[in-house]
């Protein structure tokens, strides 16, 4: 059998790659996505530590981290959406003016690099000519 | 103090640090780094993970089918978390964390939890995944964007984050790696079962004018002493200590090869005494042995005194029948969510309830009577 310390291992990894992806990302949408990343880690720690002592607290205890990571999303991207609709953007970065006051404003120095060129979509001959008006379409 | 010959853990955080190295060069940036350095760097963090589940932790993993799936699914998870915080594009990273749900769901059901395992793919996969989709799909915009190409400080969280992952692994192997006990146990009772103690470990015999002196222990002896009162450091957390009016108290198994260490220590190595000696290892062994057997849980505690403060709270039964998690999972869990948590899933329905009423008042902005 696999004991928990290997869960627990897989379960710190997750949690430790949501946090880097919180803490680094600065999509809102890939931001929420980090956290609900830890929520998962520590889900399996919960899990795991229910089959070890062999009571059903931990899986009771996961089934309420779901609900309140279900009404977390909901309310979340509520506000992404409202966000949204002011900025037309999903940029955290544009949010600065609710930091502290006397911090500086973290600013983007370098203009952003300008997209790859894409290999044009090609181009489709028209299949057939549109017949005109009052021609036979048969002889 | 562990005593093992890999102190500082190398076996953990060699893999964190190629991780570490991984999501940094993969994190976007303005900046386009060849993919190719991050992927092989995350392949060796992969397979110094794989390496260290295997040696680092616990007890041998038996090849089984279950070792199989436990490492598909982990490994499975981890590739898609890794993924999913360096992906440039919002619904790419929405789409690779409905994989690592799936992944989750199928160590839950590893883990003997079927109902979470369907639970989680319903409400994560199928709910909270579309509802992701949706939102990019209402918000999305053309060509790139500060939001998805720049990251704020990708190497200072790179760092903090593995940090933290190389202190938790680290952590896990100290408290769950099991070899230097192991490797105790067995040493002592080698010693013990030996008909031809080696000459090595006896101090020699005094002669006539040295007997007012105490002869030295000899290296071998000394290593071995320091090796058994390691492994005693090592599994004394786990035995309970007792409590009553004149102090704390070590549990009889610890006191007996305490006393034993003791005894090789002042007569058995150093008076030349094979037979004492023999005996006192049988005893470090068999101590050692229920000492371990009750830091992992199998052995019922049936002497134990709880509370330091004096109360003596014995708890009775086999722990190893009461470890078995009950068969019908969902009718278990049922019983369990409305007898012993009533109050709690009372509490989870309004705040759904809530958080529905909130999302609506947020996003909603026609106005009464409007369209």
């Amino acid at each position: 059998m696999i004991s928990v310390s290997h869960y627990l291992a897989v379960g710190a990894i997750l949690f430790c790659l949501g946090l880097i992806g919180f803490l680094s990302r600065r999509n809102l949408i890939v931001m929420f996505l980090s956290a609900e990343l830890m929520l998962q880690g520590v889900a399996i720690n919960f899990v795991a530590f229910s089959r070890h002592h062999g009571n059903l607290h931990g899986q009771v205890f996961t089934l309420f981290v779901i609900a309140v990571a279900a009404c977390e999303a909901g309310i979340a991207l509520a506000l992404f959406l409202v966000l949204y609709r002011r900025k037309h953007s999903l940029d955290v970065s544009l949010w600065q003016g609710l930091r502290e006051p006397g911090l500086p404003i973290t600013g983007d120095p370098e203009p952003l690099p300008p997209e790859p060129e894409e290999p044009p979509l090609p181009h489709l001959a028209p299949a057939g000519a549109i017949p005109a008006r009052g021609e036979p379409t048969h002889a | 103090m562990i005593a093992s010959t890999d102190s500082l853990g190398w076996i953990a955080v060699l893999p964190v640090i190629a991780g570490g190295l991984a999501v940094w060069y993969a994190l976007p940036g303005t900046r386009r780094r060849p993919q190719a350095v991050a992927g092989l760097l995350g392949v060796l963090a992969l397979a110094g993970v794989g390496a260290y589940l295997f040696r680092g932790l616990g007890d041998r993993i038996p090849e089984s089918v279950e070792a199989a799936l436990f490492f598909g699914f982990s490994g499975l998870a981890i590739v898609f978390a890794g993924l999913m915080i360096t992906a440039r594009n919002p619904a790419r990273s929405a789409l690779a964390f409905a994989m690592v749900v799936l992944s989750t769901c199928g160590l839950f059901l590893l883990l003997a939890a079927p109902f979470l395992m369907a639970a989680t793919i319903v409400i994560y996969a199928g709910a909270i995944i579309v509802t992701f989709l949706f939102v990019i799909m209402l918000s999305r915009q053309e060509g790139p964007s500060n939001a998805d190409v720049r990251t704020r400080e990708p190497a200072l969280a790179a760092a903090a984050g593995f940090v933290l992952l190389a202190t938790l692994l680290v952590g896990l192997q100290r408290v769950y790696s099991w070899r230097s006990v192991d490797a105790a146990i067995e040493h002592s009772s080698d010693l013990a079962r030996s008909s031809h103690i080696d000459e090595g470990y006896l101090s020699p015999p005094r002669s006539v004018e040295q007997v007012a002196q105490v002869s030295p222990l000899t290296p071998k002896a000394q290593a071995f002493l320091d090796e058994m009162r390691a492994a005693l450091e090592r599994v004394r957390l786990g035995a309970p200590r007792g409590g009553s009016e004149r102090g704390v108290t070590d549990h009889k198994y610890v006191q007996e090869i305490v006393h034993a260490i003791e005894g090789l220590d002042r007569y058995g190595f150093r008076q030349h005494d094979p037979d004492d000696v023999r005996q006192e290892c049988q005893t470090i062994a068999d101590g050692l042995q229920r000492l371990k057997a009750m830091r992992l849980g199998s052995r019922g505690f049936t002497d134990i005194v709880v509370s330091e403060h004096g109360v003596v709270k014995p708890v009775d039964g086999e722990a190893g029948d009461a470890r078995q998690l009950p068969a019908a999972n969902v009718s278990a869990i049922g019983r369990t969510l409305f007898s012993d948590h009533l109050l709690a899933i009372e509490l989870a329905g309004t705040l759904l309830l809530i958080a529905t009423v909130g999302a609506i008042a947020i996003a909603g902005t026609r106005r009464e009577g409007r369209p």
